[in-house]
Formats: structure tokens, C-alpha cells, sequence
């Protein structure tokens, strides 16, 4: 039975991929539409197959493992996959939105469609195969295997600045994923394991931890390498100027998804290996990820009129969450941000989504120049809504468990800490709403009414409407019942992290 | 039925309602009317039941959340004050639920309407039920969502959308203090379990102020009371249920369920806050032209009130015995806030009905100068109304004369200055009440509008009447204690010479600001008070948008300049200008990789397949 489970771990990531090929070879339009959506319903059937079987006290270790020679035995690389109770929530994530992203783009009328949709497949691979890779090597390959598409899909279908937003992700995430390589690298090398394998890895570092120093400058090197991907402040220029130009199904991906990676690797491999590199990082990555992401991109994004721009800026505040609930190294902040990554990447992707089928029925993403389009297109107003009180942590949606987790943890790190992030939420409430009256509310701008005297906009067709019920479906159930993943989430995270802090009320948090 | 049963039922019908209409009701307002209102009956049954059934305690919890030793639970407690409350929300929501059957019948959105208010009903009896601080919360913002959705029920006039953003907006800047208050309470006493609190818990300022911030923004406290008046830009029957009976009243709730968690000087603090909220409130009704606005700030008055006898009653007495000074809480601020609490539910949803009732009558005209003359036209409204009228002043025999009492009788004892603030806010109750009633329903008519005006129909009028009869016998001990169980016993009465004290002061008061009203108001074609004190008239006006005025000029002259300010500096790196200049990493990074990748995306794909392709080659042995 668990080599069959195995296997269908494999054909989730190779069914895009394969699918890419072939479409890549030339088949024919029509049958590429029809093999393309094949191709991402199959992996997201897979993966809630696999959430369904995986044992209920079973998150601590790997499943439905497989290990596949790839001719790089030599380095100790080998295509290892397996899903433990971290990688499965991510994963589950992945095929989720990998399959939203997908129905849009089928439906989204794209020039050279075949070519997107290739891309987007390619994309979708990749990121169900960082999830899945058990092997470090291959976590980051399939990571460089995403990255790729994106670069060009902005490139070629991008909006306003594409080849200026194209170059600059270019260069920043490249450069991130660089240093990452290079911690990567070091910690096989340092550890003496002869492996990429994880869970060797694992073992041995247990069994003999690198020498403080060592995992100092690792950890650097990794904070930063992931922190540049994650957008770390001052890390994040790259963000919203790419998000802005990029189209809504790559945006939907890569913001939703690829950019999880980062925090991915900190939690799975950089928490777990380097305990000591971690505390000595505490306090510069809570502050960076406090004052930067949370307070300062928060009023930044206050000033957005931009409606991309806005939700870019608003990822990259909701990413200073994601770095805070690291910081505080206990189990409830790491299980906080593994819930809070689902939730964002459902969320986020949402809203990009819905900002694009805004823009077609306004022809702008200026948020002075639309108004009153609640009135032509309610379920579309109502899905934004929607996707925004999730995304400014209302409970009832998955977002909300996130950061109440972090917020808990974070107060036994520093209390005033806590309360900037929750003076953030206060701030994302008030972008948050003050773009839905904007776009939906009040009656019509000048520029919307000629608009809509040419273009009578009409609400949200099928194609659009099922991937945004898909994700509001997904938020709401993980709102109504977290525990479909926080229970893996919880069994997977180290007991070794909960001893450096908040395991219990008697025991003081890291030293500032 | 197992009470745990009927208690889950209770709260997931509505939520089940909202899914439906969500769903499937769309556009088959009628079927979501009916639905909604169903639904609301069903809550209304079970409650009582189980009310009645004297089943308390009893023990139902479940957990929803675990990471490490954090656990979040689903639990209910119900005691003799949730069930109090539970009565409150569950039969004042089903007579605003027939209500809205006739009020919105012509409403094009009125599948969202009904939706909106079943959301509401969900969350408000989440929060009655909850056993722990972080469900309160959950629901607390859920009910503030719910709020959000139903004041920007008409969304197309911009004036509803703002007062629903405003709302929301300023709700969370209490749950700010409300969040912080419940993690430091979780940290300090290692759970927030309601029932385990009262059993044992670390004493502190901090906390118990923090939690108070929650219950400042839901029940409109000063300084956070800017969001309910605006709100009153939702439909009617919402301002009754939600901006007068139950939500606003939930502050108070949460005061009373947290009862234990209080120190003196947080106290002191609260009893400040409610009585200055109560005085500042009522000296805007008097100046408001608009029927809902003036019930709107009557709320906030009374809700002052409830707050300020929270405060004063709950205050620690001190005592010596044998030289040992103990410290005792008392509750008997539970038991007036409660009392008011209950009254208040009944008689202002029965004046917001009725006020709704008179703007369905008079084609929305809301302006009071423009009416006049009702009385013959909405026989069945006035009577009511004037019923409503007299509790709400304080006539002997009705429900508010009790209520009101109990929390005058309080600070009477605790504190003077209270006290005389209190009485002086009562006599601005009489006043700005007549004030309305008269020129609503008396005199001549004033406007085509109020010439037309017409009685509304049976599933408008008979809420009014229910109220009207809960309006007279709620304050009652036979109606109360059955009904409050040990939460009654809590009030505090007034015996002796303070008794005849109390009487005196109430129906003096009464009386003043009732006479002054009617004899000022004589003839009400513009009005008099602005005629004869233009100074006095100015100063209420400019009070009341003091507050506002502050805080627009903070959020458009300090938040969005920063913010712009920010903005303008993240720009500047964004477009890249000081790239080269500023050095450190960005710049190394920068020139490191442009230097690989020269800005072209095929180059970088070529360097990957040529980084892949070389590994491989190494490793297979090519070379």
C-alpha cells in the first residue's frame, strides 16, 4: 500500500511536467487545454488522497517514501520524495492552488496560450517537488525549476515595467536562492554526512551538532538567501514591482506558493539543524521582520493606489508575520507560521486572482478610479471580501490560527514585539477595507462609467468563479477546522525547539 | 434533549442559514427572509428550553486548535448570566427578525439582509456561550464582521460604506488592547478557561485594562464611541438588534463574564470612562435632528451607564479584622450592569422599531423638525413608542425605572461625584427623549412626507408590541429573578431612607427634564434650542464632532503623511536610483549578479541548464 502511495507521490509531480513536454513537443491547441487541466487536477486529487491516508499520529516522520537514482549518488544526491507533517500542509497547498491557477489560466484567454500554460505547468511541478523532495539538492533544483518560468512569464505576459520588474526579480531571487545554495552546500559539507538526504542529515547533526560558530554564519547565510526569497525587509524591493507586473496566474503561483520555499527551508532544514545559529539570529531577524515588514511596509501599503502594488506590499507584510513566529523558535511560532504559509498562499493567491478580473471589467488597477462595482458585479464583490477578511486574519478563515499562534508565541519573546504586531493588524484592516470601498463601494468614478458604458461588466463567469470557490472553500474549512493540518504540523515540529524556548510557561525565551 | 446538544444546535442553525442563503438564496430574497426568520424562531424555542430547564454548568468542551502546549478549545458555559444574555439575543433577535419581514420587504438585497443578520446571530451567540477568552474572541470578531456587513448593507451610498469601514476599523483598534490582554492573561495565569480563571489567577491593572479596551470599542466607550453613531446609516431593524439591544451590549458582557479578572484602579478607571461616556453622549442627543441619531446616542449614554455601574459596584471593599486588611470583590456592579443591561435591550429595540416604523411611515424622512402630527396616523406606533419613552425616562412602573435606580442607588453609596454626574445625565434623558417624542408625534404636520405618513403593517407592529409589554414588566422581580437566576440576586436594592433618597432624585429628574423638553419645544418648525442658545447650541454641536475632527486629522494629516513619506523613500529604492549609491549588500548583490546575468532572462536559463548539464556529466564519469 505505501508503495503504491509512493508512486502517486511521483505522478503528482510528474503529470505537469510530463504534461509540459508533451505540450512543449507541439501538440495541437485544443488537445493542450484539455491535457493541461489534466494535468492540474490530477496532482491536487493526489494530494487530498494522500492528506486523507496519512496516519493521524504520524507527522514526526516521512511517508510515502521513494528514492530514485539519479546518477548523482556520488555527491549523496538521490530524487528522494516522502511527505512528513510539514511537507504535506505546503504540498497540499501547492496542488491547491496549483489547481485554481491552473482553471484560470485555462479560461484567461492568454496570447500564445500553449506556451503559458506549458510554463505554468512547469511551474506547477516544481513546486510540488520542493515540497515533496526529501533531499535538500533536489528541494532547491525543483525550486530553480519553478523560479525559471516565472522569470519569463513576467517577462513575456507581464504588465506596466515587465522588463524592468522581469530584471529586478532576476537578480534579487536569484541571488537569494545563490546564498541559500551556499548554506545549503556548507551544511553538507560541515556535517561530514556524505548526504543531501535530510533525514540523514538529521541524525548525524543530532547525534553531533556543528560547532556554534559554524552554524552562525550558516544560518546567515541561509537567513538571508531565504529571507531574500521570502522577502525579507530591506530584502523585498523586488516584490511588489514584480507582483505588479506579473501575470495573475504566475503571481497567483509564485506569490501563493514559491515564495513559501524560503520560510519552507528555515523550518525544515535551518531550524532543526542549526538550534544555536538560530538563537544567536533571533533577535535581528524579529526585529528586521517587525519594524521592517510589519510596521514600515504596513504604512507603506497604506500609501499604495496601486491595486497589484497594494496586495504585493500586503504579502510582503504578512511575510513579517511569518519571520516573527520564526524568531520566537518555540513550536507554537513555527506551527503558527506553517499554518499562516497555507493560509497566506490561499489567501494571496485569491486576491491576485480577483484583482485581475477586477482590471477587466474597469481597465485599470488605479484604486481612485474605480468605485460602485458592487452593484454590476456582486459575487465577485463578495468573493473579494471575502478573500480580504481572510487575508486581514478574520477569524472563521485560515489566516486567523496563523497569526494567533505567532501572537502567542511571540509575546513570551518580547511583549512589545507582540504589540507592534498587533498595532499591524490594525493596520491591514484599514488598507484592506479602504480598497474594497474603493473598488465596490460608493458610486463610480468618471473613468469607470465611460468604462462600463462601453464594456457593461458582467460578473463573474465560471472560469473565474470556481477557483476563487475553490480557495474560499479552502480558507473557510481550515478557518472552521484548523486541525486538519495543525495536528501533522504539530507532531512534525522538533521537540528540540520547544526546549530552547516557550515548551512550557516556566521557561524563559531566547536572550535578547 | 442533552443540553450540549441543544446548545451546539442552538449556535450552528444560524451559521447554517448563512451558508444556504450564501449558497443558494441569492436571489430568492423571500426564501432567505423566511429562512433567516425561521431559524431565528427555532434559536428563540431551543433557548427558552433550555433557559427554563434550569440546566446550567454543564460541562461541554472541545478542542480546536493544538500546537505544543498552546491549546485553543470550543467550550460552552453556561451559568445564570449566559442564559440571561442568551434570552436577551435569542428573543430580541427573532422579534427584529419578523420586524425586518415587513422593513425590508422591498429591499432588492434582501437575501445579503437576511444572510447578514443570520452571520450575526451566529457570532453574537458565540460569544454568550463561550467558556474561554480566545472563543470570545473569535466570535467578538466575527460579530464586528457581521456589523461591517450590515451597516454597509445600502453600499452604493458612499455615506453607508464609510460608517461600515469606520466600524470595523475602530472595533479593532479596541480588539488591539482586547488580543494583547487575553495573550498576557494566557501567559500569566497559563490558561484563559472562564470557569478555571475564577478559580485562581494572578491580580493585574494591565490585564484587566487591556481586556476593558474589547469591551470600550464594542460598546462605544470614550474614547473609541466615534464608529456608533455613523452606524446608525444601516438599515433600521439592524440598529435595533445589533447597535442598541445585544452587540454594543456585549462590552458589558464580556465585563461582567471577567468579573474576577478586575483590580480597584481598573475599576476606577472603567466607572470614569462609563459615566463621562454616559454624560458626553446625552449632551449630543440634545442638539441631533435626526430620529436615529438621537436614539444612537442615547445607547452610547446608556451603555455609559451600564459601564459606570460595572465599574462602581464591583469596586474591592476593604475592611480590617484584627489588624489584617482583606480585600473582598464585590458584584453587585454585575448585577445593576446586567439589570440596565436587560431593560435596555427591551425598551430601546422597542424605540428603534418604532423609529423604524415611523421613517417606513413618513417614506424615510428621518429629520424629527420635519414630522410632527403622528400621533393619529401610527396610533399603534405612538403607544408603543410613548411606552418605550417613559421606561427609557425612568417612569415609575417601568423597566428603566428599576434598572436606572439600582445603578443611582450604586453610586449614591460609592461615590458622589459619580453620583451627581449620573443624575445630571438622567435629566438630559428626560429632556432630549420628550424632545423627540414631541416633535415626532405631537403638534402640527410638518412635511408632505409626515402628511402621508401611514401605520406600518402586522409583522412591524406586533414586535412593538411584545417589546412594549417586556418593556413594562422586565424590570419586575417576578419577570427578572426567573429569568436571571442568581444574576438577579446580585442588584442592588435600595432600602430606608436611601430608597425614598433615590425615588425622589429619579422622579424629580424626570420630571424636569420632561417639562423642560415640552415647554421648550412648544412650537418646533426649526429648532429652538439653536434660536435661543446659538452659543450653548454650538458648543454641544462642536463637542459631539470634536472627537471626529481629532481623529480625521490624525489619520489624514499624521498616519497617511508618514505613510506617504515612507512610500516616497521605498520608491526611490524601488526605482533603483540609490542602488549604486548606498553600498552594503544590496549593492554587492546587485553588481555580483548582473555582473553573471547581464539583465537577460535567457542567460540565466542557459546558465542553469549548463550548471545542470555540467553536474551531471561530472558525476555519470564523462569527465
Amino acid at each position: 500500500m505505501n508503495s503504491l502511495h509512493a508512486q502517486l507521490l511521483q505522478l503528482a509531480i510528474a503529470t505537469p511536467l510530463v504534461a509540459a513536454l508533451i505540450m512543449a513537443g507541439g501538440l495541437p491547441k485544443r488537445f493542450a487545454v484539455k491535457l493541461a487541466g489534466v494535468a492540474f487536477v490530477v496532482p491536487a486529487l493526489i494530494a487530498a488522497w494522500l492528506w486523507q491516508q496519512f496516519p493521524a499520529e504520524g507527522g514526526a516522520s516521512y511517508h510515502y517514501l521513494s528514492n530514485l537514482d539519479t546518477g548523482l549518488g556520488r555527491f549523496g544526491i538521490t530524487l528522494k520524495l516522502g511527505l512528513n507533517g510539514i511537507a504535506l500542509p505546503l504540498f497540499l497547498l501547492a496542488a491547491t492552488v496549483g489547481l485554481a491557477a491552473g482553471l484560470y489560466a485555462l479560461r484567461s484567454g492568454a496570447e500564445r496560450l500553449r506556451l503559458y500554460l506549458t510554463l505554468l505547468l512547469i511551474m506547477q511541478g516544481g513546486l510540488l517537488g520542493v515540497f515533496a523532495s526529501v533531499d535538500i539538492f533536489f528541494f532547491y533544483f525543483f525550486h530553480e525549476l519553478a523560479l525559471i518560468p516565472t522569470f519569463i512569464m513576467v517577462g513575456l505576459w507581464g504588465g506596466r515595467d515587465r522588463n524592468y520588474a522581469a530584471m529586478k526579480m532576476t537578480i534579487y531571487l536569484t541571488a537569494g536562492a545563490l546564498l541559500s545554495l551556499l548554506g545549503l552546500i556548507a551544511i553538507y559539507v560541515k556535517s561530514g554526512a556524505q548526504s543531501f538526504d535530510l533525514i540523514e542529515l538529521k541524525a548525524v547533526l543530532a547525534h553531533q551538532g556543528l560547532a556554534p560558530t559554524v552554524q552562525k554564519y550558516i544560518f546567515g547565510l541561509l537567513l538571508f538567501g531565504f529571507g531574500t526569497l521570502v522577502s525579507l525587509w530591506p530584502l523585498h524591493t523586488w516584490a511588489p514591482l514584480g507582483y505588479g507586473a506579473a501575470p495573475s496566474s504566475a503571481a497567483m503561483l509564485h506569490a501563493g506558493v514559491l515564495k513559501k520555499f524560503g520560510l519552507y527551508g528555515l523550518i525544515q532544514i535551518a531550524l532543526p539543524l542549526l538550534p544555536v545559529g538560530a538563537q544567536t539570529w533571533a533577535w535581528p531577524l524579529a526585529l528586521l521582520a517587525g519594524i521592517g515588514n510589519v510596521l514600515v511596509i504596513g504604512l507603506i501599503t497604506l500609501a499604495q493606489r496601486d491595486l497589484k502594488q497594494m496586495l504585493g506590499y500586503s504579502s510582503v507584510m504578512h511575510m513579517g508575520y511569518c519571520f516573527l513566529g520564526i524568531a520566537c523558535l518555540s513550536t507554537i511560532g513555527s506551527g503558527g507560521v506553517v499554518l499562516l504559509m497555507v493560509a497566506h498562499g490561499l489567501s494571496v493567491a485569491l486576491l491576485f486572482m480577483l484583482a485581475t478580473s477586477v482590471h477587466h471589467r474597469t481597465h485599470t488597477f488605479d484604486l481612485t478610479e474605480m468605485g460602485g462595482l458592487a452593484q454590476k458585479t456582486p459575487v465577485l464583490a463578495a468573493c473579494f471580501v471575502a478573500g480580504t477578511m481572510a487575508s486581514i486574519g478574520l477569524p472563521a478563515f485560515a489566516n486567523f490560527w496563523g497569526e494567533l499562534a505567532i501572537f502567542v508565541a511571540l509575546w513570551k519573546f518580547s511583549p512589545g514585539l507582540t504589540a507592534v504586531a498587533v498595532a499591524g493588524v490594525v493596520i491591514s484592516a484599514i488598507y484592506g477595507l479602504r480598497a474594497v470601498a474603493r473598488i465596490f463601494f460608493g458610486p463610480p468614478s468618471e473613468h469607470l462609467q465611460q468604462v462600463m458604458a462601453q464594456h457593461p461588466p458582467a460578473d463573474l463567469g465560471w472560469g473565474e468563479r470556481l477557483p476563487a470557490l475553490i480557495l474560499l472553500a479552502a480558507l473557510l474549512w481550515l478557518g472552521f477546522y484548523p486541525q486538519a493540518l495543525s495536528r501533522s504540523i504539530d507532531q512534525a515540529l522538533p521537540v528540540g525547539l520547544a526546549k530552547v524556548s516557550v515548551g512550557s510557561v516556566t521557561v524563559s525565551p531566547a536572550q535578547p | 434533549m442533552n443540553p450540549v446538544h441543544t446548545t451546539l444546535l442552538i449556535l450552528l442553525l444560524p451559521l447554517f442559514s448563512a451558508a444556504v442563503i450564501a449558497l443558494g438564496l441569492r436571489r430568492q430574497g423571500a426564501w432567505a427572509a423566511g429562512l433567516s426568520t425561521a431559524v431565528a424562531g427555532a434559536i428563540a424555542i431551543l433557548s427558552g428550553q433550555l433557559i427554563f430547564s434550569g440546566q446550567r454548568n454543564f460541562p461541554a468542551a472541545w478542542e480546536w486548535l493544538r500546537l505544543g502546549d498552546f491549546v485553543v478549545s470550543l467550550g460552552f458555559k453556561f451559568d445564570d448570566l449566559a442564559a440571561l444574555m442568551l434570552f436577551v439575543v435569542s428573543f430580541v433577535g427573532f422579534l427584529i427578525h419578523i420586524f425586518s419581514l415587513g422593513y425590508m420587504r422591498a429591499d432588492a438585497a434582501r437575501a445579503r439582509f437576511f444572510g447578514g443578520l443570520s452571520i450575526f446571530m451566529f457570532s453574537m451567540l458565540g460569544i454568550v456561550l463561550a467558556d474561554n477568552l480566545f472563543m470570545i474572541f473569535i466570535f467578538w470578531e466575527l460579530v464586528g464582521f457581521s456589523s461591517y456587513l450590515l451597516i454597509g448593507h445600502w453600499h452604493e451610498r458612499t455615506a453607508a460604506a464609510e460608517a461600515a469601514k469606520k466600524a470595523f476599523i475602530v472595533n479593532r483598534v479596541g480588539d488591539f488592547g482586547f488580543l494583547l490582554g487575553i495573550i498576557m492573561c494566557y501567559w500569566s495565569n497559563g490558561t484563559v478557561n472562564l470557569t478555571a480563571l475564577g478559580a485562581q489567577h494572578v491580580p493585574s491593572t494591565l490585564i484587566a485594562l487591556l481586556l476593558f479596551c474589547g469591551a470600550a470599542g464594542k460598546s462605544a466607550q470614550l474614547p473609541l464611541q466615534v464608529w456608533l453613531p455613523d452606524a446608525m446609516e444601516g438599515p433600521t431593524p439592524v440598529s435595533a438588534l445589533i447597535h442598541a439591544a445585544t452587540m454594543v451590549a456585549a462590552g458589558i458582557y464580556l465585563l461582567c463574564r471577567i468579573n474576577v479578572l478586575m483590580v480597584p484602579e481598573a475599576l476606577t478607571v472603567i466607572m470614569w470612562i462609563g459615566t463621562l461616556t454616559a454624560l458626553y453622549a446625552a449632551l449630543c442627543a440634545v442638539v441631533q435632528r435626526d430620529i436615529k441619531k438621537v436614539l444612537a446616542y442615547s445607547t452610547l449614554s446608556q451603555l455609559g451607564y451600564m459601564v459606570a455601574a460595572f465599574g462602581l459596584g464591583s469596586l474591592t471593599l476593604r475592611h480590617e479584622m484584627g489588624g489584617v486588611v482583606h480585600e473582598m470583590v464585590v458584584a453587585t456592579g454585575v448585577g445593576a450592569a446586567m439589570f440596565h443591561l436587560t431593560t435596555h435591550a427591551f425598551f430601546k429595540a422597542l424605540l428603534f422599531l418604532g423609529s423604524g416604523s415611523v421613517i417606513h411611515g413618513c417614506h424615510h424622512e428621518q429629520d424629527i423638525f420635519k414630522m410632527g402630527g403622528l400621533r393619529a396616523k401610527m396610533p399603534l406606533t405612538f403607544i408603543t413608542f410613548t411606552l418605550g419613552v417613559l421606561a427609557i425616562i425612568g417612569m415609575p412602573g417601568l423597566a428603566g425605572f428599576f434598572s436606572k435606580d439600582a445603578i443611582l442607588y450604586l453610586a449614591l453609596e460609592k461615590n458622589t461625584a459619580v453620583f451627581a454626574v449620573l443624575v445630571f445625565t438622567a435629566v438630559l434623558t428626560s429632556f432630549y427623549m420628550i424632545r423627540l417624542w414631541k416633535l415626532t408625534f405631537w403638534g402640527t404636520v410638518r412635511s408632505d412626507h409626515a402628511a402621508q405618513a401611514h401605520e406600518s403593517g402586522f409583522t412591524m407592529t406586533l414586535p412593538l408590541v411584545v417589546l412594549a409589554v417586556l418593556s413594562i414588566i422586565g424590570g419586575y422581580a417576578g419577570f427578572f429573578s426567573r429569568l436571571a437566576g442568581a444574576v438577579a440576586d446580585l442588584v442592588p436594592e435600595a432600602t430606608g431612607a436611601a430608597h425614598s433618597t433615590i425615588l425622589l432624585v429619579s422622579l424629580g429628574v424626570m420630571l424636569t427634564g420632561a417639562s423642560g423638553a415640552w415647554l421648550f419645544y412648544a412650537s418646533a418648525e426649526t429648532d429652538s434650542l439653536e434660536g435661543k442658545f446659538r452659543l450653548g447650541f454650538r458648543g454641544l454641536t462642536g463637542l459631539k464632532e470634536s472627537f471626529d475632527r481629532l481623529y480625521t486629522y490624525y489619520v489624514a494629516k499624521v498616519q497617511q503623511r508618514l505613510a506617504m513619506l515612507l512610500n516616497f523613500i521605498e520608491q526611490i529604492f524601488l526605482a533603483g536610483l540609490l542602488i549604486r549609491g548606498l553600498g552594503g549588500v544590496v549593492t554587492l548583490i546587485g553588481y555580483g549578479a548582473r555582473s553573471l546575468y547581464t539583465g537577460s532572462l535567457h542567460t540565466y536559463v542557459y546558465w542553469f541548464l549548463l550548471g545542470t548539464a555540467l553536474l551531471w556529466a561530472f558525476a555519470v564519469g564523462i569527465f
